[in-house]
């Protein structure tokens, strides 16, 4: 599905003099089968802008559009059911006695029937490499194993469009790792991929897309190659080294992710 | 965001603000007790009539300050109605059906409903002019006398400032542990109280288990920076008690011995 973000304003507190702007004025498209990653400081808005994906947050002015159809008129359940967001931290709302039973927490309200909620917890548990957790408590699990065991609470519902805040943060290389394959398993698979993140190595590697958000702006979005050697200060470390080799050696091109780079240098090499 | 309401401080630069949090304690205790020795219409208005020009004084604006109590107003109508029409005192002023006011109603259901909003706005005065710290600082210096039969003062006073300052920290917790089981189909609002009240099990589970949590680092933070509780401990701010402060504790007790006699 197409998700289309039209002149997003939000006001927090409005009214009271604790009033912030986050958001000023957002416009963005999320395609169909695309990894699109928001990156941007502390505060530019990345977590009030992703709230606003599935209407858990209402703009203050602007509109969501589904398919091209204002999200306000689609029910809630529905919207939030073919938007799935997974919360910075998302570990923090587990609640269940068991795994199981957390990740059949939002089919179960989708009112399908247990058959189907039993499939559904257990694909998704899979697709986290997590299905050996079923029975433990998620407060007992290591922090990556609880991670997961959260997004698979979202993936049950099987969303249109899966909306990661930070979902790599703090993890170890080999869980960051497997959640990226599981990102581009998702696209494969026909799910668009919103990904929030700070890291922007771990963006050049997933994102098809790529959107920078400053001060409740979008200040750039475009290709990875076209966002990063537009600013290579702000750039993943491939894209920093390569950008100060073109300036004597312009034929390595703009490559972004590390095996076209490294294939560029050999490339470099050879000739 | 953050919650407003009784018990919040409001920083601004006042002769109030200003004042030693243990003779504004003091005071608030003199005046709680006194109100219920005030018996006369007239004691309690000239007392309503002295908070409010301390309140003018603290330079909190009138509004902000009637929003504060707006969570007791309903206790304070319910008072009033209560007395009005269920007390048989006095002339009968108004009768329909089964529904009977008379004079004397009223004017008790004015006097308690007064007296309680003067309770109310004593408190909130106290908490508005006063930053949390400080607050705790008085309380435990008034409490001090105690530790003599060993009464934990220093980590009574400990806890409550803890309490204070996690209120607002929990509250953020629980909007985003709401949010986070909303986008999971979570719904808060539908079905008959049971259900509602069971619809928020997902979100106070978490919600505990993250305090527990919290309270464990917050520990470890604390004695990795040397706490170990009150004894010998020293303060940064400390607390002085200056003339004018026992100034405004004479006043306070002035006002409400005229209040009493009157």
């Amino acid at each position: 599905m197409k998700l289309e973000l039209r002149d997003l304003r939000h006001v927090y507190a409005r009214g009271t003099p604790f009033e912030v702007e986050a958001l000023r004025g957002v416009s963005l498209v999320v395609e169909p089968k695309e990894v699109l990653a928001i990156v941007g400081g502390t505060g530019s808005g990345k977590s009030t802008l992703v709230q606003h994906m599935n209407l858990l947050l209402v703009p203050t002015s602007g509109q969501v559009l589904v398919d091209g159809a204002d999200a306000t008129t689609l029910r809630r359940s529905e919207l939030r059911r073919r938007v799935g967001l997974v919360f910075q931290f998302p570990e923090s709302a587990l609640f269940a006695p068991t795994v199981e039973e957390d990740v059949a927490f939002a089919p179960r309200q989708l009112g399908l029937d247990e058959e189907e909620v039993r499939e559904r917890v257990r694909q998704s548990l899979r697709a986290l490499g997590a299905g050996h957790l079923a029975g433990r408590s998620p407060f007992a699990l290591s922090g990556g194993e609880k991670r997961r065991a959260a997004i698979a609470g979202v993936l049950a519902m099987r969303p249109e469009v899966l909306v990661v805040d930070e979902p790599t943060a703090g993890l170890d290389p080999l869980s960051r790792e497997e959640l990226l394959d599981l990102i581009l398993g998702l696209r494969e698979s026909g799910v668009s991929v919103v990904l929030v993140s700070h890291d922007l190595d771990e963006v050049a590697e997933v994102a098809d897309r790529v959107c920078v958000l400053h001060e409740g702006r979008v200040s750039a979005v475009g290709t990875p190659a076209e966002v990063f050697y537009g600013d290579p200060t702000q750039a993943p470390a491939t894209v920093r080294v390569t950008s100060l080799l073109r300036g004597s050696r312009p034929e390595i091109g703009d490559p972004v992710r590390s095996q076209e780079t490294l294939d560029a240098l050999r490339a470099l090499q050879g000739t | 965001m953050t919650t407003r309401g009784l018990g919040q401080f409001y920083p601004l630069s006042s002769p109030v603000h200003a004042l030693d949090p243990r003779a504004k304690l003091l005071a608030t205790a003199v005046f709680v007790v006194g109100l219920f020795l005030v018996d006369s219409t007239m004691g309690l208005l000239f007392v309503a009539a002295s908070l409010v020009a301390l309140v003018v004084v603290s330079r909190i604006p009138a509004g902000t300050f009637l929003r504060l109590l707006r969570p007791v107003l309903f206790i304070v109508a319910l008072t009033l109605l209560f007395q009005v029409f269920f007390s048989r005192e006095g002339v009968t002023l108004f009768e329909w059906g089964f529904l009977e006011v008379h004079s004397g109603g009223l004017r008790l259901g004015f006097f308690l409903a007064l007296r309680l909003l003067l309770l109310v706005s004593s408190a909130g005065l106290l908490t508005a002019t006063t930053a949390p710290v400080a607050l705790a600082d008085g309380i435990e210096d008034l409490l001090s006398p105690l530790k003599r039969v060993r009464f934990p003062a220093h980590e009574v006073a400990m806890m409550m400032t803890i309490a204070l300052r996690f209120i607002p920290t929990l509250g953020e917790e629980a909007e985003k542990i709401k949010g986070a089981q909303a986008a999971r189909g979570a719904d808060f609002t539908e079905g008959g109280p049971l259900r509602r009240a069971r619809s928020f099990l997902p979100v106070l589970i978490p919600l505990t288990v993250g305090a527990f949590r919290r309270a464990d680092e917050l520990a470890d933070a604390m004695e990795s920076r040397g706490y170990r509780g009150g004894e010998g401990r020293t303060r940064y701010r400390e607390l002085r008690f200056r003339v004018s402060d026992a100034l405004a504790l004479s006043l306070t007790l002035f006002l409400l011995v005229v209040g009493i006699l009157l």
